[in-house]
C-alpha cells in the first residue's frame, strides 16, 4: 500500500513501485481465487455499479444527526426541523440534507461490536473484526473487484486522504489496493509526465519492447503484473487531469462548501463520472468526547453543502440510480452526555445513512428506544450492513473466495441483506 | 506586595443539580443570578456571611436553549442573558413582582467519568424543592439567526453588543433594546467586550475544530460607531478566546485562552494594551486544558480566572505573579464554567461544574 501523502519521500519510481501494488491489473500469483467469482464479477460489471463512502472519522452522534431525541435528558442543545418526507426529522444543521430525505435510508438501529477507533475503523471497513486476524478487505477493495472497468485509465479503488484508515485489499491481492491521493484530490507534480505526450507515448512503446523481450526469457506471472503497472502508470498519467478538479471547484465550491471536506466530495463525484468504481473519503473531528456540540455543529455546517450537492449531483448526471452513496463512521457516540459537554464511544445503537445505488429512500430503517441506549426495532449488524451494500451493488455477499486453501466469505455467516432497503 | 485574599474562603454553596451552570453575574453586592444549559436563570439573596445556605428566590423563564453569558446593565437594574435559542433577554433584576411557582433543584442526571458503558439513565433522588418567584422578561431583543455566544454592555449603560455564531455582531441600543447597526465576521464570534472609552469593542472569533481548524481563531478590535475595523489583533493573540475584559480603568485588555479543551496546559491569560493591542504579558502558570472565564477586580489591582481545571486563579496586573488559586485542582473533566466578582469587590460567584453548584467566596471581609 502506498500513499501519496509524503512528499518528501516520493518520487516517480516510488510511484511506479506503488502502481505495481494497486493499480495493476492481473492477479498475482496465490492471491485469491479468482475464478470462483468470474461470473459475479462479469455481472457486477455489466451493473455498472460504483459506490461513494462517506467516513465520519472518530464516531458521529447519531442523537445529534439523524435519531434526535427531542424533550430526553439525552437530546443535547439540538432541534429537529422537518424533511421533505412526512416522519423524518433530522438535525437543524442539517438544512440541506433535509432536501433530500427522500433517497436517504436511515438505519437507526446499528448494533456493532467494536468501539474503539482502530478496531472500529477495520470492521467497519471490512464487516469482519479485527481480531480474527485475519487479511480481510475492505469494501473499496471487494467493489474494486467486483465492479471495476478493466478498460479504464483510472483506479477502481481511490481514497482521497487516509483519515478513515488504510485496511487494505487483504486477500483480494495488492492490485485492489487503495489508490490514496491528497485531501485536496490532487495527484502530486510528479505525476504529470516531463515529456509531451508524443514523447511519452514512444518511451512507452520502447519499454514495452525491451521488456518483452526480457520477459521471453523470463516468463511468470509477477514480471507480467510488473509489466502491466507500468503500462497503466503511463495510462493514470494520461488520466492524470481527471483528479484536478482545480477549475470546477471554483463554480462548484459555493454549493458544496469552501471546505477540504466539500472539495473531496466533489472529486469523488468528478471520479466516480469518470468511471472510479469506488471513492472514499472522510470528514475528520467527531471524536467529541468533550465539546461535543460545538465542534459537531461546525462539522455539520461543511458537512451538509457538500453531501447535498454530492447526491444533487450524482441525481443531476444520472449517476445515482447506481451510485450508492454511504455515510458511516466507526461507532456512534453515547445516548449519555458527561461531565466534559462530550458524548463518548458507543456501538450499541447508531445510525448509518445509505442513499442511491438501488437503494430506497426516504425510509427509516430501525429504531432506538425512547432515550437512544438500546435498539428497540430491526438491529442491524456488520455483516447485514454490508451485506444489504454488497446485494444492491450487485456483488454476491456469499461470494467466496480463499485464501491459500483456506475458504472466506465476504460477509460473516448467519449476514443477510435487509429487503426493505433494496429497491 | 501583601495578598489582600489570603483570607478567601467558601461562604456559601447553592446547589442546582438541574444542568450546567453555564453563567452566573452578581446583581448588587448580595443578589447573585445563575443560568444554566437548560435555559433557566434563578437568583438567590445572600445573607451576611455565617448565614443559612439560601435558597432561590426567583426563577427566571423564557429561555428555550441554552444560556451562555448574563451580565448586568451597569445601574445594577437590568439583568441580561444571551441563549442558543437565538434571543437576548432583558429581566427587571431587582423586581420582586411575579408568580408563585416551585423550582426542583436536583433534577438533572450529571454522569461522571467516561459514559460508554452507561446503559440507562440514572433515577433521580427525592426531589429537593425551592419556592420562587417566577418572571418573565421585560424585553427581547430577536436581531440574531445562531447561537449567541458573546455579550458586552458599555460602561455608560448605553449600549450592548452581541455576537452570534453566525459571525454577526450587532450593536444594540441598549435602553431602547433597538438595533443600531451590525456586521459580518469571518468566524463565529465567542466573545466580546466594549472598551471603557465606549468606542472599541474587542472580537474573538472562533470556529471550533477538533483537527483541523479551517478558518484560524481570530481577534479584532472594531469600531463600535461604525464597524469598521481599527486593529487586527489575530498574529498578536492566537487561539481561540472564552471570554475578553477591559479593566474598569482603561488600563488593560485581556483575554483568556481556551474556546474548547486543548490537550495541552498552556491555557493562558494574556494582558494586551488596549490602545494598541500588544502584548504586556502572559500569565503562568496557564489553566490546564482552558480559560472558561475572565473578570478583574474593581480594587485595579487583581485578575481572576476560571478553567478546566476547577480553579479560579487570582494574578496581581502589575508584575503577572499567580497570587493564589481558589478551589481544587483537578486534572481533566472538572470545569469552572463561570465566575462573577461583586460590584464591592467583596465576593466571588463562580460555577462549579462538577458539583453543580454554585460557590460564592468572601475574598475579602464580608
Amino acid at each position: 500500500m502506498f500513499s501519496f501523502h509524503d512528499k518528501n519521500h516520493l518520487s516517480r519510481r516510488s510511484l511506479m513501485k506503488g502502481l505495481l501494488t494497486t493499480a495493476s491489473g492481473l492477479a498475482v500469483a496465490n492471491w485469491g481465487a479468482l475464478t470462483h467469482s468470474q461470473t459475479i464479477a462479469a455481472e457486477a460489471k455489466r451493473s455498472g455499479k460504483r459506490c461513494i463512502m462517506l467516513y465520519m472519522e472518530g464516531g458521529v452522534s447519531q442523537i445529534d444527526t439523524f435519531d434526535m431525541k427531542p424533550g430526553r435528558p439525552t437530546a443535547g442543545p439540538f432541534l429537529p426541523i422537518q424533511t421533505k418526507v412526512n416522519g423524518i426529522q433530522v438535525c437543524e444543521y442539517l438544512p440541506k440534507i433535509a432536501t433530500h430525505a427522500d433517497k436517504l435510508a436511515i438505519i437507526r438501529s446499528m448494533k456493532t461490536q467494536s468501539v474503539d477507533h482502530g478496531i472500529g475503523g477495520y470492521h467497519m471497513h471490512t464487516c469482519y473484526p479485527s481480531s480474527q486476524r485475519f487479511p480481510h478487505p475492505e469494501i473499496g477493495a471487494m467493489v474494486a473487484k467486483y465492479c471495476e472497468n478493466p478498460d479504464s485509465d483510472l483506479p477502481s479503488f481511490v481514497k482521497i486522504g487516509s483519515g478513515s484508515g488504510l485496511y487494505g485489499a487483504g486477500y483480494l491481492g495488492p492490485q485492489f489496493e487503495p489508490f490514496v491521493v491528497a485531501d485536496d484530490g490532487k495527484l502530486p507534480g510528479f505525476a504529470n509526465p516531463s515529456v509531451v505526450p508524443d514523447i511519452q507515448d514512444r518511451r512507452g512503446e520502447l519499454l514495452n519492447f525491451m521488456e518483452q523481450r526480457f520477459a521471453e526469457q523470463r516468463p511468470g506471472e509477477p514480471f507480467a503484473a510488473h509489466r502491466t503497472s507500468e503500462l497503466r502508470t503511463l495510462r493514470l498519467m494520461k488520466a492524470r487531469k481527471t483528479f484536478d478538479v482545480s477549475a470546477e471547484w471554483e463554480k462548484a465550491k459555493s454549493r458544496y462548501g469552501d471546505s477540504s471536506f466539500g472539495r473531496a466530495c466533489f472529486t469523488a463525484f468528478k471520479l466516480v463520472e469518470a468511471g472510479v468504481s469506488f471513492v472514499e473519503t472522510s470528514h475528520q473531528g467527531y471524536d467529541g468526547h468533550n465539546d461535543n456540540f460545538p465542534v459537531h455543529k461546525a462539522n455539520l455546517q461543511v458537512l451538509d453543502p457538500a453531501w447535498a450537492s454530492l447526491l444533487q449531483d450524482l441525481q443531476d448526471r444520472g449517476l445515482l440510480k447506481d451510485t450508492l452513496v454511504v455515510w458511516t463512521s466507526e461507532f456512534g457516540r453515547t445516548p449519555a452526555i458527561n461531565f466534559q459537554a462530550g458524548r463518548d464511544h458507543f456501538g450499541r445503537a447508531w445510525t448509518i445513512v445509505l442513499a442511491g445505488g438501488g437503494i430506497k429512500g426516504g425510509q427509516h430503517y430501525g429504531a432506538s428506544n425512547r432515550d437512544g441506549f438500546e435498539v428497540q426495532d430491526n438491529p442491524v449488524n456488520e455483516g447485514d450492513l454490508f451485506a444489504t451494500m454488497y446485494k444492491t451493488l450487485g456483488i454476491n455477499h456469499r461470494a467466496k473466495h480463499f485464501l491459500g486453501s483456506r475458504p472466506i466469505w465476504a460477509t460473516p455467516d448467519g449476514a443477510k441483506p435487509i429487503q426493505e432497503l433494496l429497491g | 506586595m501583601a495578598d489582600p485574599f489570603a483570607d478567601a474562603k467558601v461562604i456559601f454553596t447553592l446547589p442546582w443539580n438541574s444542568e450546567v451552570i453555564s453563567a452566573v453575574a452578581f446583581i448588587g453586592n448580595d443578589k447573585v443570578a445563575a443560568a444554566n444549559k437548560r435555559g433557566d436563570i434563578l437568583i438567590w439573596n445572600l445573607p451576611p456571611a455565617g448565614g443559612k445556605t439560601p435558597d432561590p428566590v426567583r426563577r427566571l423563564v423564557g429561555h428555550t436553549g441554552e444560556i451562555n453569558r448574563l451580565l448586568v446593565t451597569p445601574d445594577g437594574k437590568t439583568l441580561i442573558s444571551a441563549s442558543n435559542d437565538r434571543t437576548v433577554k432583558y429581566w427587571d433584576a431587582l423586581s420582586d413582582a411575579g408568580t408563585p411557582g416551585t423550582i426542583v433543584l436536583n433534577d438533572g442526571t450529571p454522569l461522571k467519568g467516561v459514559v460508554e458503558k452507561v446503559d440507562k439513565l440514572p433515577a433521580l433522588p427525592p426531589p429537593v424543592e425551592a419556592k420562587v418567584i417566577v418572571q418573565k422578561p421585560i424585553k427581547e431583543l430577536a436581531g440574531h439567526k445562531e447561537w449567541i455566544q458573546a455579550l458586552a454592555v458599555s460602561w455608560n449603560g448605553k449600549r450592548l453588543v452581541s455576537g452570534d455564531d453566525q459571525g454577526a455582531i450587532i450593536v444594540w441600543d441598549l435602553p431602547a433594546g433597538k438595533e443600531l447597526l451590525r456586521w459580518p465576521c469571518k468566524n463565529w464570534v465567542r466573545s466580546l467586550a466594549i472598551a471603557p472609552e465606549g468606542k472599541t469593542v474587542a472580537a474573538s472569533q472562533h470556529v471550533p475544530g477538533r483537527d483541523k481548524i479551517v478558518v484560524p481563531p481570530s481577534f479584532h478590535l472594531w469600531n463600535l460607531e461604525t464597524g469598521e475595523m481599527k486593529v487586527d489583533l489575530t498574529k498578536e493573540v492566537t487561539g481561540g478566546m472564552s471570554a475578553i475584559a477591559y479593566s474598569p480603568d482603561g488600563k488593560w485588555l485581556a483575554t483568556g485562552r481556551g474556546n474548547i479543551e486543548v490537550e495541552r496546559p498552556d491555557s493562558r491569560v494574556t494582558l494586551l494594551d488596549p490602545s494598541t493591542g500588544k502584548k504586556i504579558r502572559e500569565l503562568t502558570p496557564g489553566h490546564s486544558r482552558g480559560v472558561t472565564d475572565i473578570a478583574f477586580h474593581p480594587d485595579g489591582k487583581h485578575i481572576f480566572s476560571a478553567g478546566r481545571d476547577q480553579l479560579v486563579k487570582v494574578w496581581q496586573l502589575a508584575d503577572g505573579k499567580l497570587v493564589r488559586d481558589l478551589g481544587k485542582f483537578a486534572e481533566r473533566g472538572y470545569w469552572i464554567t463561570s465566575i462573577a466578582i461583586s460590584p464591592d469587590g467583596r465576593c466571588l460567584a463562580a460555577a462549579d461544574d462538577s458539583t453543580r453548584q454554585v460557590v460564592i467566596y468572601a475574598l475579602t471581609g464580608r
